[in-house]
């Protein structure tokens, strides 16, 4: 467990204050059971302070240090080196920023532009149903929130929607169309119409091509491609 | 770089929120319901007021139904009180308590996905140091979301916050708070991506910048939680109060610290030592595994200390288990999934079948800048300064006096949150306009990033890190004593000067990550300065501040520390009385609510 690997990180680098593009390679000594955020640190600690990359919690809550590794978008804070050996098979890994927003710098990206479809599927109650007569809570069966529970794990990385194959100019993406079916199945929200309205415009959930590769990437393990189907059938 | 730094545009704004975590964005919706034409502009430093550290939270949210047939919120204002070792506010602890479970109410209305009891209604689980019926036996009273309430919290008060039309800037810190004759008129803000300066005027700016742990080497907090929001305070000449209140969370998985629930706990995980003895029967032969963490923390190092610990190859860390193996799959499954896939993902173990390694991880700040119940801040016991409030981690009003109860700083968020909004909706009805920006705007910061941009010195960022993290976590960490607290002192001074003389990786403003960690770096020295400082001063045991030195609880520090220090080193002591007022009112049991001797 607590092997020294030699791996060797070929970045993507970019520098806002040139507008110039490279490839960077960084050699690094690294235990196994260091995350790839660690091992991010240690470049900027040992070798170079002006690689920037992003993160906030480091534990795979918070979704703000999504990358792409080896083709795979995925978050740097779960990425073992031991576990990135043995799952890409190499001890060389390529890592470029998502891209479903522009790169502010190396693989820093906008993730707050990101955010604004996510913004316009309205994540909120839109109109909520009427207190009921206690006045207290909502009652609702765990049976009723097992049904939609999983999807409400979503932290809004945007690595489902950076591995998407349909555009994601063309296309709220996965994720923001995921929370509009929550919401679609939540019995507290009484805005039905406005949500399929959404829902089945034309940037809407016929846009999925059904390749499922946000279930198959994403970092929480959501079958956001399940959700996505009911979307579908309208089976909300 | 040559070029001079200035302010590049100002925006005007009714009410500023820095920090738009669970305490900020409950106060922004508060406010956006009562009062819908009020402009608010709420900042964070992440990209989205989602990924604020409020989301990491797992266990629960205290709260009593005044109509539970068991449970009563005096018995909370009981365990608060007790849990804090005599040195919470008791004005605090009954607002709170009694707002909880409208709280709960509002979340639940406005869209929270709490899990349910089989009657659909939101659940409840026991935690640490709540109990029935002033300490009789354990009492469920956190109410959750599996184990990510925080986010189901957080998700809920940014969506609220974003349906009222409450603006949002992320990526930037507020680098200094704006004065005209005494009254908060905003702050200087410095966006990251474009590496620009802004002057945000305000008629009424809230302070919810969350908590300072990155000084310690295992943290389970954020890489931004970096103390911001206490040292621009300090820099404004307002006092920290109990600095010294650090908490520590028993169970961090061991390495980095993640968060390993109380909630764990709560559902019937036992901690054990080397020889697997369920070792917290020794320590509080009635609450065990569910004493608050100040005693749970203590009992594990003590542990360690004695040789019944273990030693981790991968991460050359001392640690002891906790047993999850006895509890039901749905438990792993469903109630803990997310800490429990956290031991899969980070430390190789299946907590189904094996034992998990923890020890503890400095997790909370029970102090902060000191407000009184409705929120404002104060400059000192019997003077506020107006149009600025604070409320949540960052803020001492104080619920928890020397150390929190799990699940309470959940409920403090959202209840202090809300009461500070509507303290702030009835300061606007007479507040003006700010007048322009003072001629002096920006200069602090202009001066921090000056010094480092042009530094020649040959230091290094990461080592002067890596010493304050572990200077903090052997001298000034869960056991302290007066001559590691000198020494604390001394090197946080050289360390404070060394961080003057770090060369700039680059020169450039956009996107500097190097200049965004100087900067919170030296924020960290900061406020640990205050944290060293408050810790040598009270010269007594009590919650999470442990002096073997002076192992007891003493009548003589019955009071909250407060600690200015305008300039880095020049520091000055003030007190403010605890708040007895439950007890002072001489209703039920309120000889509960004296000086009470603590065990569990």
């Amino acid at each position: 467990m607590s092997d020294l690997y030699v791996i060797t990180l070929e970045i993507s680098r970019y520098d806002p204050d040139t507008n110039l593009s490279w490839i960077q390679s960084y050699q690094v000594e690294a235990r196994g059971i260091l995350r790839f955020v660690d091992v991010l640190r240690k470049i900027n600690d040992e070798q170079d302070p002006t690689l920037a990359w992003a993160s906030s919690c480091e534990h795979a809550q918070c979704g703000s240090c999504g990358i792409i590794v080896n083709g795979k978008p995925m978050l740097a804070c779960e990425l073992l080196v031991q576990n990135a050996v043995a799952e890409f098979n190499t001890h060389t890994f390529s890592l470029r920023p998502l891209n479903i927003a522009p790169v502010i710098r190396d693989l820093v990206v906008d993730l707050e532009k990101a955010y604004d479809k996510v913004h316009q599927i309205k994540p909120y109650l839109i109109k909520p149903a009427p207190p009921p007569e206690q006045g207290d809570e909502y009652r609702i069966s765990p049976e009723t929130v097992d049904k939609y529970v999983e999807a409400t794990r979503c932290i809004n990385c945007f690595c489902c929607a950076t591995a998407c194959i349909s555009s994601h100019r063309h296309f709220l993406g996965p994720n923001a169309t995921m929370a509009n079916i929550v919401r679609l199945m939540d019995p507290r929200e009484t805005a039905k119409e406005e949500r399929m309205e959404t829902l089945y415009r034309e940037d809407g959930v016929y846009r999925c091509h059904t390749s499922r590769a946000c279930s198959f990437v994403c970092p929480k393990e959501i079958d956001i491609s399940h959700f996505l189907a009911l979307g579908k059938e309208g089976r909300f | 770089m040559g070029e001079k730094l200035t302010i590049d545009s100002t925006l005007t704004c009714d009410v500023l929120v820095i920090g738009a975590g669970g305490a900020g964005l409950r106060a922004a919706a508060r406010i956006a319901e009562k009062r819908p034409e009020t402009k608010i502009i709420a900042l964070t430093k992440v990209v989205s007021p989602q990924k604020s550290h409020t989301t990491t939270s797992q266990g629960g949210m205290a709260a009593v139904d005044p109509r539970d047939p068991e449970d009563r919120p005096l018995f909370h204002m009981f365990d608060t009180w007790k849990g804090s070792d005599c040195s919470a506010d008791q004005n605090v602890i009954k607002k709170v308590c009694d707002l909880g479970w409208e709280e709960i109410v509002w979340l639940e209305r406005h869209g929270m996905h709490f899990s349910r009891t089989e009657q659909g209604r939101v659940a409840k689980r026991p935690f640490g140091g709540h109990m029935l019926n002033f300490g009789e036996k354990k009492a469920s009273r956190a109410c959750f979301e599996a184990d990510r309430t925080g986010k189901g919290i957080m998700d809920t008060v940014w969506n609220e916050s974003l349906k009222y039309g409450v603006s949002f800037i992320g990526q930037c810190i507020a680098t200094e708070l704006l004065f005209n004759n005494g009254v908060c008129i905003g702050a200087v803000i410095f966006r990251y991506p474009e590496g620009k300066f802004i002057a945000m005027l305000a008629k009424a700016t809230i302070m919810a910048t969350g908590g300072n742990a990155r000084m310690y080497l295992v943290t389970s907090n954020c890489r931004g939680n970096t103390g911001d929001g206490l040292a621009i305070a300090l820099h404004a000449g307002l006092p920290l109060m109990d600095p010294e209140a650090v908490q520590f969370h028993p169970t961090g998985i061991v390495g980095p610290g993640i968060l390993a629930s109380e909630a764990l706990r709560g559902e019937g995980a036992i901690l054990r030592n080397k020889d697997e003895e369920p070792f917290m029967e020794r320590y509080a032969p009635t609450a065990k595994d569910l004493a608050p963490r100040d005693l749970v923390s203590r009992a594990i190092m003590q542990e360690i200390r004695e040789g019944r610990g273990l030693y981790h190859e991968g991460h050359r860390a001392q640690h002891v288990w906790l047993d999850l193996r006895h509890l039901p799959k749905e438990v792993h499954e469903k109630k803990l999934q997310e800490v429990c896939s956290f031991f899969k993902r980070f430390v190789g173990v299946d907590p189904q079948k094996d034992l998990c390694p923890v020890a503890p991880t400095a997790h909370y700040q029970m102090g902060g800048i000191p407000t009184n119940e409705f929120g404002e801040v104060q400059r000192d016991p019997n003077l506020i300064v107006p149009g600025l409030f604070a409320c949540g981690e960052v803020a001492a009003a104080s619920l928890h006096g020397l150390n929190r109860l799990g699940t309470n700083s959940m409920l403090e968020l959202i209840t202090m949150g809300s009461v500070t909004g509507d303290q702030v909706v009835a300061y606007l009805r007479d507040s003006e306009e700010p007048q322009g920006l003072p001629p002096d705007a920006g200069h602090i910061v202009f001066d921090q990033f000056s010094t480092y941009i042009n530094s020649q010195g040959t230091e290094s960022y990461a080592q002067i890190r890596d010493s304050l993290r572990t200077l903090m976590q052997e001298k000034v960490g869960i056991f302290r004593a007066e001559k590691p607290l000198i020494e604390a002192i001394e090197k946080l001074k050289e360390l404070k000067e060394k961080a003057t003389r770090i060369p700039p990786g680059t020169a450039s403003l956009h996107a500097n990550q190097d200049l965004w960690q100087v900067w919170e770096l030296n924020n960290l020295i900061t406020v640990s300065m205050t944290i060293a400082q408050g810790a040598l001063a009270r010269q007594e045991s009590r919650g999470g501040h442990y002096r073997e030195d002076y192992p007891a609880r003493s009548d003589e520090f019955n009071y909250h520390t407060l600690v200015y220090m305008p300039r880095f080193g020049e520091i000055a002591f003030d007190k403010r009385p605890i708040d007895m007022s439950i007890f002072k009112a001489q209703g039920e049991r309120y000889e509960l609510f004296d000086y009470i001797e603590r065990k569990y």
